[in-house]
């Protein structure tokens, strides 16, 4: 398989990992979260840094991350989640930028230069290759669809749709709103982490710039391209957002007018995504195939 | 010196409170948050500019920039987001992201992605009280938004309209039971929100001689800190946060030569308070 | 047999038609030369300014016949200043477009990708003016990255060159530092520091900005100011360069200010206006250079794209024909190109005459411009070898 074609399959596939974890905190739980990114880089930094400065594996510094990444998910989330809907915008906004400057202006971060050497991992005794990275990710991506299949039927699930559809109802009903809140950034957050480790042995090297405002914003249009807590649809939304760069090298000037337009027009006339309930994509997709079994 | 900085400081506060304003009065009515907000002063400060190229008259182009503003502002708001008003409060965020992200990459396109140069003579002259030193745009800023300030006080507390205003902004139902045009007045507030918004790209253009595509990124984040800080929908305490933001960052960076970002202290400022005070500065609940 | 004539003779002429295709398109065939640079999204101004200049590089080539015959086929890319993107890049050029070497008219962020790519896969690239150490040293092994080639200064080197001026030509002894907070301007400012107090200057104060997007230096100019320096060393592109000396000038400040290559932009001389005259900067380009390769260059680029040249289309373009030279002399074979890129001596540069490559690094003199009349001219040169000669790492 082509080098350059596994390059764009991973990074795709880290993608839809990375919007997965947000269609948590979003979709799920219902919660906008402006400042994503952060996570995603506190996951990668800490790979990075438990790769380089303390030695451990691959297979170590990156469940580490996760961890990491959801412990300050969790410490992050406690005070952010008393606050209203547009609070909470602003402040994982103003989470994402603190954070970014944290990795940007103090030095064991490594600065504006960022850390490198962050090595692919290695099995059997020598280095994977690229196409054995996407395996492994793409193997830990549908153990979290099936993860996120069980827990959506799981009394938490519905603990998190019941937040969802109206928070004074849940919270009349007795369901600890807060609770689950939480539980909703620590995993979202969690999960963000992962795709950061991968992403940075993928790199092998990482800058704060990578996890910045623009960042945040860009997991954000995936998840809503592809339909808000739905559960394909994040993955839908990293699959095509992350080959317009590609299929688009023609149209370079535009891409990120298209973008901006792209995300304007979804949310006028299909704000539930391409997947979401109202999707013509999906109405017309399910026409077609009850003209196709009429005519046969 | 600590006279200089403090000038430095409110001239800086003072742009601040010219976009922030119109950011926390639409939040107010609409419970929007207007990041596009951001695209209208840019584009505030380029129709400004094309105006000073076109007639070499700075004060003018001011106008002509306000203007332009406050047109783009009310085509905004009637084709986005009237109609988007009644869906889960993400929609209209996602779509004013997407509109300033547009806008942005249209002035890239339309004027090229170099800072272009807003060499405007003011004709105001410097102002010198023993050591210390107002520049001569310094003089200009805070003229300005004297001026402005002014008048949109005026405006909310004398006029039918003004009054219609804040009556929205307490409850937007109620209002329209008492028979005020509630369309009209969303209306005229992106209007005058736009119109001061339009006044700080075109006096920022000045201030810092340049005016380029990506110059509202930092202003959109940095109001919507600002008027969180202040209290959603507060206007005094809009102008209050903006005062106390461009003074922290001028101490910080300049006396302090703390090497943190300047944008970041807005944020620790808003997060900081929100500690304390979860409605803002000035903010009810 | 009428019938069976006319389908031979048309068999011929379909042969003799597929015939007469094939040799021309033999001649056709092109060197292909990889190329990438933040053409669009935050550094969109420098990029264009990359791709212009090397496009101009590569029309003068192929005008003079292309390399051994063969034009010139520049694959351009845009990097968009990210780093996936530029790991994208990398493996497409090696992969899909088999280029025969890389020119970097980016910066450091996704140079400092590219770069440890190339090498493994043994693609020769010459980066115009990237300044991150990593592009040509990388860090785990502690080896260089042999492959890669660097035109443009350290920041240790560039910042060490201006301290030498400011304390031996202009005789100053106190100063301050006001630099952007990234890689580039913290080593030049440590250059800088470093060179000016073995020399016996004072530093008095040394502030970092926000980088990029700072537009209001008021804060920090107020409080260098205070302790009137004879010289103020700033570090900045374009932008911020203008900025400061803009600012500088309206708070009354009347140090002398002395910037980097940064400055080195027509841009700057035009947002700063008056501003501008007497500040001296250091640099690559020597625009008093009498060289015809650095006047045909001004001059060319101005003709064909309406404005000046700046150090960043200087850099690029020199480092392509840098590359150009290589594989003229050593053909398509990249490690041939390798040798003999190894082996550059005395190399006539548009930014100067290369001495040699050292672990990748250039030797070569700083140029000292001054801001006269709207114009920059040559002030000095600083060809000291114990401060231009990149330190050897090991």
């Amino acid at each position: 398989m082509s080098g350059y074609l596994v390059t764009i399959l991973i990074t795709i596939s880290i993608y839809a990992m990375l919007a997965h974890s947000l269609n948590i905190i979003t979709g799920h739980a219902g919660q906008i979260s402006l400042g994503h990114a952060a996570f995603f880089g506190i996951g990668a930094y800490a790979a990075g840094l438990l790769y380089t400065k303390a030695g451990l594996p691959f297979w170590l510094d990156v469940p580490l991350a996760a961890v990491m990444a959801g412990i300050v998910g969790a410490i992050l989330g406690i005070p952010c989640l008393r606050v209203r809907d547009d609070f909470l915008a602003i402040t994982t906004m103003g989470i994402g930028f603190v954070v970014e400057a944290v990795f940007l202006y103090i030095p064991f971060f490594g600065g504006a230069m960022g850390i490198g050497g962050i090595n692919l991992p290695s099995w059997f005794g020598r280095e994977m290759t690229k196409g054995e990275y996407f395996i492994l990710i793409l193997a830990v991506l549908a153990l979290l669809l099936l993860l996120d299949y069980r827990l959506g039927r799981s009394w938490i699930g519905l603990a998190w749709a019941s937040i969802r559809e109206d928070e004074q109802a849940a919270s009349a009903m007795s369901v600890h709103v807060v609770r689950f809140k939480v539980l909703a950034f620590v995993l979202g957050s969690a999960l963000a982490g992962l795709a950061g480790g991968f992403y940075a042995h993928f790199l092998t090297f990482i800058m704060p710039q990578n996890f910045g405002f623009g960042q945040s914003i860009l997991i954000l249009c995936m998840v809503v391209f592809g339909g808000i807590g739905t559960r394909w649809g994040p993955l839908v939304g990293a699959a095509l957002l992350g080959i317009l760069p590609e299929i688009s090298r023609p149209i370079m000037e535009y891409r990120t007018l298209l973008y901006g337009l792209l995300l304007v027009g979804m949310m006028r006339f299909q704000p539930s995504g391409l997947l979401g309930e109202d999707s013509l994509v999906v109405k017309s997709f399910i026409k077609g195939l009850s003209r196709l079994r009429q005519g046969s | 010196m600590i006279w200089q900085q403090l000038a430095n400081g409110i001239a800086v506060g003072s742009v601040y409170a010219l976009i922030s304003l119109g950011l926390t009065m639409v939040y107010g009515i609409l419970r929007i948050l207007h990041v596009a907000h951001a695209g209208i002063y840019t584009l505030g400060a380029y129709v400004g500019l094309v105006a000073f190229r076109l007639v070499d008259h700075f004060w003018l182009s001011l106008v002509a920039g306000m203007v332009g503003a406050a047109v783009a502002g009310y085509l905004v708001e009637r084709l986005l987001y009237m109609p988007i008003l009644h869906m889960p409060r993400i929609a209209p965020l996602i779509v004013s992201i997407g509109l300033f992200t547009a806008m942005e990459e249209a002035f890239r396109i339309a004027a090229g992605p170099h800072t272009l140069v807003y060499n405007a003579k003011v004709g105001l002259g410097e102002l010198t009280i023993g050591g210390f030193r107002l520049t001569e745009t310094q003089v200009l800023i805070l003229l300005v938004t004297f001026l402005i300030l002014l008048f949109l006080w005026l405006f909310l507390t004398r006029t039918k309209m003004g009054l219609a205003m804040r009556a929205c902004a307490l409850d937007t139902e109620t209002a329209s039971t008492f028979g005020v045009n509630v369309n009209a007045v969303i209306a005229v507030n992106f209007i005058i929100g736009s119109f001061m918004a339009g006044a700080a790209g075109v006096l920022i253009g000045v201030y810092d001689n340049q005016v380029w595509p990506t110059m509202g990124s930092i202003p959109a984040y940095k109001a919507l800190a600002i008027v969180v800080l202040g209290g959603l929908g507060n206007i005094p305490g809009t102008v209050l946060a903006s005062l106390i933001v461009g003074l922290a960052e001028t101490f910080f960076i300049g006396v302090l030569s703390v090497p943190f970002p300047r944008d970041a202290i807005a944020f620790i400022a808003m997060i900081l308070v929100l500690m304390f005070r979860p409605y803002g500065l000035l903010g009810k609940a | 047999m009428g019938k069976h004539a006319c389908w031979s003779l048309c068999l011929l002429a379909g042969v003799l038609m597929v015939f007469s295709n094939v040799g021309p398109t033999a001649a056709q065939e092109t060197l292909k030369i990889g190329f990438f640079a933040p053409i669009t999204g935050p550094a969109a101004a420098d990029g264009m300014s990359a791709k212009n200049a090397v496009e101009l590089a590569v029309q003068e080539v192929n005008a003079g016949g292309g390399i051994k015959g063969k034009k010139v086929e520049l694959i351009v890319y845009d990097d968009r200043l990210k780093a996936e993107e530029a790991v994208a890049i990398a493996n497409k050029l090696i992969e899909k477009d088999k280029v025969v070497g890389v020119v970097s008219g980016s910066y450091s962020g996704p140079t400092r990708v590219v770069a440890p790519i190339l090498q493994k896969a043994g693609m020769p690239m010459v980066a115009g003016y990237a300044v991150h150490p990593d592009v040509t040293w990388n860090p785990n092994t502690k080896t260089p990255n042999d492959f890669i080639f660097r035109n443009g200064f350290l920041g240790e080197i560039e910042g060490a060159a201006a301290a030498e001026f400011a304390v031996k030509d202009l005789k100053a002894k106190r100063m301050a530092i006001i630099a952007m907070d990234n890689d580039f301007g913290r080593s030049i400012s440590a250059g800088f520091a470093d060179r000016a107090e073995k020399l016996g200057a004072t530093i008095l104060t040394k502030q970092m900005y926000k980088f990029p997007g700072e537009k209001d230096f008021r804060p920090y100019l107020t409080t260098i100011k205070e302790g009137n320096p004879d010289v103020i060393f700033a570090a900045g592109y374009y932008n911020e360069a203008a900025s400061i000396v803009r600012q500088a000038k309206e708070l009354g400040i009347k140090s002398q200010i002395l910037g980097e290559e940064g400055f080195d932009s027509p841009k700057f001389l035009e947002i700063a206006g008056e501003a501008a005259e007497g500040v001296i900067i250091a640099t690559n380009l020597d625009r008093d250079d009498p060289r015809p390769v650095v006047q045909n260059f001004l001059k060319n680029y101005r003709a064909a794209y309406g404005h000046d040249a700046d150090m960043v289309g200087a850099s690029s373009y020199d480092a392509f024909m840098i590359l150009a030279d290589a594989i003229k002399k050593a053909g398509t074979d990249p490690k041939a190109i390798q040798k003999a890129l190894l082996e550059t001596k005395d190399y006539d540069g548009l930014t100067g005459k290369i001495s040699r490559f050292v672990q990748g690094e250039v030797v070569k003199p700083v140029q000292i411009q001054i801001v006269k009349e709207g114009k920059f001219r040559r002030k000095a040169i600083i060809d000291n070898p114990e401060i231009i000669t990149p330190p050897k790492k090991s």
